[in-house]
């Protein structure tokens, strides 16, 4: 057997255990040795990857820990060409992040088995979270992002990740003139009606939820009677943040605008970068890792990893791709650690919250080169 | 001075604490040898436990010596100026005068540039209103106190004026630059792009320092001896640490000129264990979890990009030596990032140089050697050239300005006896 298929056949076998129910001491047993082979993989098959690792402080043979283990940090992914471990010829689909304007979004590149086994761990950890029904899926978002596309962005990958779970899919945005989206309110409260008393899914971008859908809703003081809904949302704060508003008055404002009861709205944490692996909030608003990833917290300074109760750099460790190197991955948000297998809600391994992104690096020195001349300045970002 | 630091608020506070320093600039005159005495006191009052925590302070209490600060005002303000008495210059007579008050924007990263700046204004017996960093002001404050000790009569601290406002207060900003007759600013091409731009009058002169970046280099004669190597590499590593390598004076990359039967990795092994000893003695306190994205990111970039490229680094983020070829100066990453490049002639690095580079530290054993590349580097845009391990030292003139001569005005009386 290559080792590329005995690696797959790894992977395989750890998307068919049930994703929380691990316990630690397994799961590293389990997980080490799959991500030092699919290391030794990528070396193999790409001869940057293999000096980088061949760097390393520490010879990752060698080493007893997921931690010690080689790991590259998130904006290596916004490299053009993308870091890819298989020939051209074997890409199906390029995936980007949903850059803010101005930034380079990172860019991964999927064959048809990582691809695969993408949409499958997606299945797997939704399921533990909403349960196996197909159910109406209400998408809050234009059906542009429904489409199968060469090159899909983060929404886009995220909303068909869920559409495995629909029985019918609604998108509830539409573009108006001007190029923009806007609601569709009456599509909208057509399906209010019609779902009324179904389970329903819904999924869309957090800002997008907040600028599209609830704040047309609040402002026309429209209600949807929809007390069965399950609302998924992602992609970060950092816009609602810019407009002050928390994230507990979004979840009144979401809940309100639906009908339904607050603990029906999930955050959920993920990234291009770590694609197949999503992080919903529990019960008791903590994040969890499924049995084929893990996930670091290092301390800034040190990178050593952090004690429960304490903050830093998340690390996203997955043992799904094989046709991108993103195993391990140093991100640029932050975490608190909450505690190893010991939340309430029985998901087994480390639990940790969501704390933000590290700013970047604020650079005050007489030392700093970074900004062209003539390039305009914000006044806040520069005394 | 009731507060050391007074936290801001008011358009109006600035322009009253700018009023009062020009009434005490006015009401008493204060000649530079007052000056170096009250410096050299308070020199000394820094040198006690409290006060040596403070990053920088070893190099203040050195700046504020007599010893330091002298040579710069006769060089600066000619040979009688320390008494404040007129020198003959021809049939004339030349005086320096303060221009009056002067508003310091230091940069944020430089712990002791607050300091460092005023001092300069103050030998030219002008006032200060001094906008100071919020990540500064307990340090700020802890260095005033010392100067307060040492100054019962008030003679300086009457002069001064510390204020603490939020960076964004662009009212703040204007009313201080209103207020002022000159600037000194320091910072990076942002800060002193805004600074520069604020409405100060027509008469104020405004000085500029930063933004910038330095580079080292050694001749193969240097680096490739075994007995001089380790004593370089400590003085480069010492160069790296300071001021995290956010300044403009820290090398951000070092070019080594290739020798055919010099062995480079040689060399690289001994950088490394400098950097770990000096990691050792001078270990991070605290980073931005930023800075330590960026340093990873260097780190991967830099070996992924060229499978020939090669690097040396802890599992934390202490320090990093990254080794290549070429003659451009690599993107900087700060943080304790060096790149070290094998190039073949010097000459030919020096000439890629746009002006951006403040200090070429070098390291060069043949004398006619170094002059040729210190009068390349010069006509280059290089505006300081210092040996390896003394790039950070801080003297005049800086970024190619005199400190004090900028801040005062050279009265001319021609005598009318004559």
């Amino acid at each position: 057997m290559s080792d590329l298929a005995e690696i797959e056949q790894s992977v395989e076998s750890l998307l068919t255990v049930p994703p929380y129910a691990l316990p630690p001491g397994q799961r590293y047993e389990t997980l080490l040795p799959l991500l030092k082979k699919e290391l030794t993989y990528a070396c193999d098959r790409n001869p940057g990857f293999r000096n980088y690792v061949e760097h390393w402080p520490v010879d990752f043979q060698s080493v007893d820990r997921i931690a010690d283990l080689p790991y590259l940090p998130v904006g290596i992914f916004k490299a053009n060409p993308p870091l890819s471990l298989v020939g051209a010829d074997q890409v199906k689909r390029t995936l980007a992040s949903s850059a803010t304007t101005g930034q380079v979004p990172s860019r991964i590149v999927l064959d048809t088995a990582t691809s695969k086994r993408m949409t499958k761990s997606v299945i797997t950890i939704i399921k533990d979270f909403i349960g196996v029904a197909r159910r109406p899926y209400l998408v809050i978002d234009t059906t542009e992002n429904l489409r199968a596309q060469a090159e899909l962005g983060a929404r886009g990958a995220a909303i068909q990740g869920l559409a495995s779970f629909a029985s019918e899919v609604v998108c509830c945005l539409h573009h108006n003139q001007g190029a923009d989206s806007c609601l569709d309110t009456e599509k909208l409260l057509r399906c209010a009606t019609k779902w009324k008393n179904c389970e329903i899914l819904a999924y869309g971008f957090t800002y997008v939820i907040w600028t599209q859908l609830v704040q047309p809703l609040l402002r026309q003081s429209i209600t949807l009677d929809m007390p069965n809904i399950r609302v998924l949302h992602s992609g970060g704060w950092k816009r609602l943040e810019e407009e002050s508003v928390s994230r507990e008055a979004f979840i009144r404002g979401v809940a309100t605008v639906f009908g339904c009861s607050e603990d029906r709205i999930f955050d959920f944490y993920g990234m291009v970068e770590n694609i197949g692996v999503i992080y919903p909030d529990c019960q008791y608003g903590n994040k969890h890792v499924p049995a084929f990833a893990e996930v670091i917290v290092r301390n800034p300074c040190t990178l050593a990893p952090v004690e429960a109760g304490e903050r830093g750099l998340i690390q996203v460790c997955s043992v799904l791709p094989t046709s991108f190197p993103g195993f391990l991955v140093l991100t640029e948000d932050m975490a608190e650690v909450i505690d190893c297998d010991e939340c309430p809600c029985g998901r087994r391994g480390i639990s940790f919250r969501f704390a933000g992104r590290a700013p970047k690096a604020e650079v005050r020195g007489c030392g700093n080169l970074e900004t062209a001349r003539h390039q305009h300045v914000s006044w806040s970002s520069a005394v | 001075m009731s507060d050391l630091v007074e936290t801001v608020d008011s358009p109006q506070r600035l322009a009253c604490a700018a009023q009062q320093l020009r009434e005490a600039v006015q009401q008493c005159e204060i000649v530079p040898q007052v000056v170096l005495e009250l410096f050299e006191q308070w020199a000394a009052a820094l040198d006690e436990p409290e006060s040596r925590e403070v990053p920088g302070v070893t190099f203040l209490r050195l700046w504020l010596r007599r010893s330091t600060l002298e040579p710069l005002v006769l060089r600066e303000l000619g040979s009688d100026s320390l008494d404040g008495n007129w020198r003959e210059d021809g049939r004339a007579r030349l005086r320096a005068f303060p221009l009056g008050v002067i508003g310091h924007w230091p940069a944020g990263n430089i712990e002791i540039q607050p300091f460092l700046s005023l001092t300069c204004a103050l030998l030219g017996g002008n006032g200060c209103l001094v906008r100071v960093p919020d990540k500064l002001a307990d340090i700020t404050r802890r260095v005033m106190k010392k100067l307060q000790q040492v100054d019962p009569g008030n003679l300086l601290t009457d002069r001064i004026f510390m204020a603490s406002f939020d960076h964004s207060r662009m009212d703040l900003h204007e009313a201080m630059a209103r207020s002022v007759d000159g600037a000194m600013i320091w910072g990076g091409a942002e800060a002193v792009s805004k600074v520069r731009a604020l409405p100060f009058p027509h008469w104020a002169r405004v000085v500029v320092f930063g933004p910038r970046l330095s580079v080292a280099a050694m001749d193969a004669s240097a680096w490739s001896d075994c007995n001089q190597r380790s004593s370089w590499c400590r003085r480069i590593a010492r160069d790296v640490w300071q001021f995290e390598q956010q300044a403009c004076s820290s090398p951000q990359a070092l070019f080594l000129e290739r020798q055919n039967g010099c062995d480079p990795d040689q060399f690289t092994q001994s950088l490394r264990q400098a950097f770990e000893e000096e990691n050792r003695l001078h270990p991070r306190q605290q980073i931005e979890p930023g800075l330590t994205s960026a340093i990873c990111h260097a780190r991967a970039s830099w070996l992924l990009s060229d499978a020939a490229h090669r690097g040396s680094f802890p599992l934390s983020p202490d320090w990093t030596i990254l080794v290549g070829e070429g003659a451009d100066i690599p993107k900087p990453t700060q943080g304790r990032t060096l790149n070290v490049l094998l190039v073949d002639d010097l000459l030919e690095v020096i000439s890629r140089f746009d002006g951006t580079v403040q200090t070429l530290g070098l390291a060069v054993n043949d004398a006619h050697r170094e002059e040729a590349l210190a009068r390349a580097a010069g006509r280059h845009g290089v505006d300081r050239v210092a040996r390896l391990g003394r790039m950070h030292v801080f003297g005049s003139p800086w970024d190619g300005v005199d400190l004090v001569r900028p801040m005062v005005r050279l009265v001319r009386h021609v005598r009318s006896q004559d």
